[in-house]
């Protein structure tokens, strides 16, 4: 809190009002994690116990030895692919539509536009994705998910590092090319190191596209060792049926990269989704 | 000569990567449609005879409209919290206010699995918390034993995760309201009601319809909320259209209804993107 000697009223309250919205935000994480750690008596014991109780990382044992690591570092995997391909593509493909003239160039940048909702059509989409890329023989591969996931989250990371290069002065990059660097030099030394924030708002979407996707994740690969974390979360819903203890686990170890990320990067979130509301 | 086409050469690969995967399969989708399915294979060339064996489904009609129920639901009380949010936060000024809109964003970063799972132990389960709580205050509440309670949990799960999307986005839209337009206001004696409803409301009309058609689409095409919280039940009551999709496609292996119905769901979902971009306002 900003350093006042006094608080009044009406910032009272709106303290509070804040912590009660605080509350409903994360209370079904924070009663996630406490419930993860409880032993499987203690879980049973009605009314729920908030404290006073013996704590145990037994449930977490109990997804080490079923196989959770692998699912973990499989999707660990698929999102720095997903987010490195995304950044690399999205920054060129931004720098393409801001700095240079060509045929099309509208049509191409609103189709770019109408695949960022486009994308958010997951049920509609996985069927006749599933369907082509079964005929391509592309499924079930350690390279099916990270493509998919660039694919969704592609279109937003051009869109926001547009936005970014939109603002770098022209006169940059062409006294740049004057002195000789090469167009995509020029983006690598000049342009890049100026438009951050906003290849760390896109790396964010595109971490969190990746990391959470459930649905294409769920039918595009078959074998085990492919399977990322949040299809395995569900899998567990099956296996473990009413063991609280082992699930809730699970969802906990899932949020941790989510959270992390987010305390670094939150603030280029709400950025980047507000940039969509002011246009226009 | 060597800049004409370097601006296509920097775009090419996105381009390639969002067509093939985002635009293509939607049309071999509806081509492999038009075909009779068997395991999987298109076998003879049937025309709209899938379309016409998913419409004559009697469980198509109710499904759809429980859908509508349920995002006309979701979308109205996600904005209605999301506006009052908004303009709670709009008095506010530094740590508060920055603080507020990452805290109530942070459901919408959770995976929908996650959320949903939580949900199901806090409401569903027998011993989840949240009953107790209800039930410290007189409220029976067990969603899995009526369709309308079911059908709340669903909202509310659904409400809780986006709320924090819509804020966002009203927040900057009231960010940019002149002050004038309230002052003048306020100079001619307009009530705080007047004002929010001759000003504010009018001045945030791009953002809603923004909000309304990201939250729509998002709705209609979330399959893990419905999934996880309640699969469907009890019964059919929160069997919705995204959930029937997918189940009918992977785990009835229906493909025959499937496909059609998802590409129904296509043009639908591309009736809301155009919606989008004309109210995004997009410049190349």
């Amino acid at each position: 809190m900003p350093d006042r000697p006094r608080l009044g009223t009406a910032r009272w309250i709106a303290l509070i009002f804040f912590l009660v919205l605080t509350a409903i935000s994360v209370a079904p994480l924070v009663w996630g994690f406490l419930t993860s750690l409880k032993t499987p008596q203690d879980l049973l014991t009605y009314p729920p116990q908030l404290f006073g109780y013996e704590l145990t990382l037994q449930h977490y044992q109990r997804l080490v030895d079923s196989g959770f690591i692998q699912a973990l570092r499989v999707s660990a995997l698929y999102a720095a692919a997903t987010v490195v391909l995304g950044l690399v593509l999205g920054s060129v493909a931004a720098y393409g539509f801001d700095r240079y003239e060509f045929r099309f160039k509208r049509f191409f940048f609103l189709l770019v536009v109408s695949s960022i909702p486009l994308s958010i059509g997951a049920a509609a989409l996985v069927i006749p994705n599933y369907l082509y890329l079964t005929t391509l023989g592309l499924t079930n591969s350690w390279y099916t998910l990270p493509i998919v996931y660039t694919a969704y989250n592609l279109p937003m990371a051009i869109w926001i590092i547009k936005g970014s290069i939109e603002g770098i002065p022209r006169e940059l990059d062409e006294a740049a090319l004057l002195d000789g660097a090469s167009p995509l030099g020029v983006l690598w030394r000049i342009v890049i190191p100026l438009c951050r924030p906003a290849l760390g708002a896109a790396g964010m979407f595109l971490f969190i596209g990746a990391w959470n996707n459930f649905v294409s994740s769920s039918v595009m690969v078959d074998s085990g060792h492919l399977r990322p974390v949040q299809v395995a979360i569900y899998q567990y819903i099956g296996y473990f049926g009413r063991e609280w203890g082992p699930l809730t686990a699970s969802a906990s170890v899932a949020i941790i990269p989510i959270i992390i990320v987010f305390a670094f990067l939150g603030r280029f979130l709400v950025s980047g989704l507000s940039q969509g509301a002011v246009k226009g | 000569m060597r800049s004409r086409f370097l601006g296509p050469l920097f775009v090419a690969p996105a381009m390639a990567l969002i067509l093939l995967l985002l635009m293509m399969p939607a049309a071999y989708g509806f081509y492999y449609s038009l075909f009779r399915i068997r395991f999987l294979q298109m076998t003879e060339f049937i025309g709209f005879g899938n379309y016409q064996r998913l419409f004559s489904d009697p469980d198509l009609v109710p499904i759809v409209l429980r859908t509508l129920v349920f995002t006309a639901s979701t979308v109205t009380l996600t904005l209605v919290v999301a506006m009052l949010l908004a303009l709670w936060i709009d008095r506010q000024t530094g740590f508060l206010a920055f603080s507020a809109q990452i805290v109530v964003i942070l459901p919408w970063v959770i995976s929908a699995v996650v959320a949903a799972l939580l949900f199901r132990w806090v409401f569903v389960s027998e011993i989840g918390i949240g009953r107790y709580l209800f039930s410290l205050v007189g409220v029976h509440f067990d969603p899995l034993s009526s369709a309308t309670s079911a059908m709340i949990l669903l909202i509310i799960v659904s409400a809780w995760r986006t709320v924090g999307y819509g804020l966002v986005l009203l927040l900057a839209g009231l960010k940019g309201i002149p002050t004038e337009y309230f002052e003048a206001a306020r100079v001619d004696g307009a009530s705080g009601v007047q004002i929010f409803r001759f000003i504010t409301l009018p001045m945030l009309k791009t953002p809603l319809l923004i909000a309304t058609v990201v939250l729509t689409l998002s709705y209609i095409n979330n399959v893990e909320t419905p999934l996880v919280t309640t699969a469907g039940g009890p019964g059919q009551a929160t069997n919705i259209l995204p959930l029937d999709l997918y189940s009918r496609a992977f785990a009835q292996y229906d493909f025959a209804t499937a496909i059609p119905l998802a590409i129904c769901m296509f043009v639908g979902n591309i009736l809301l993107v155009l919606g989008y971009v004309r109210l995004v306002g997009w410049r190349a």
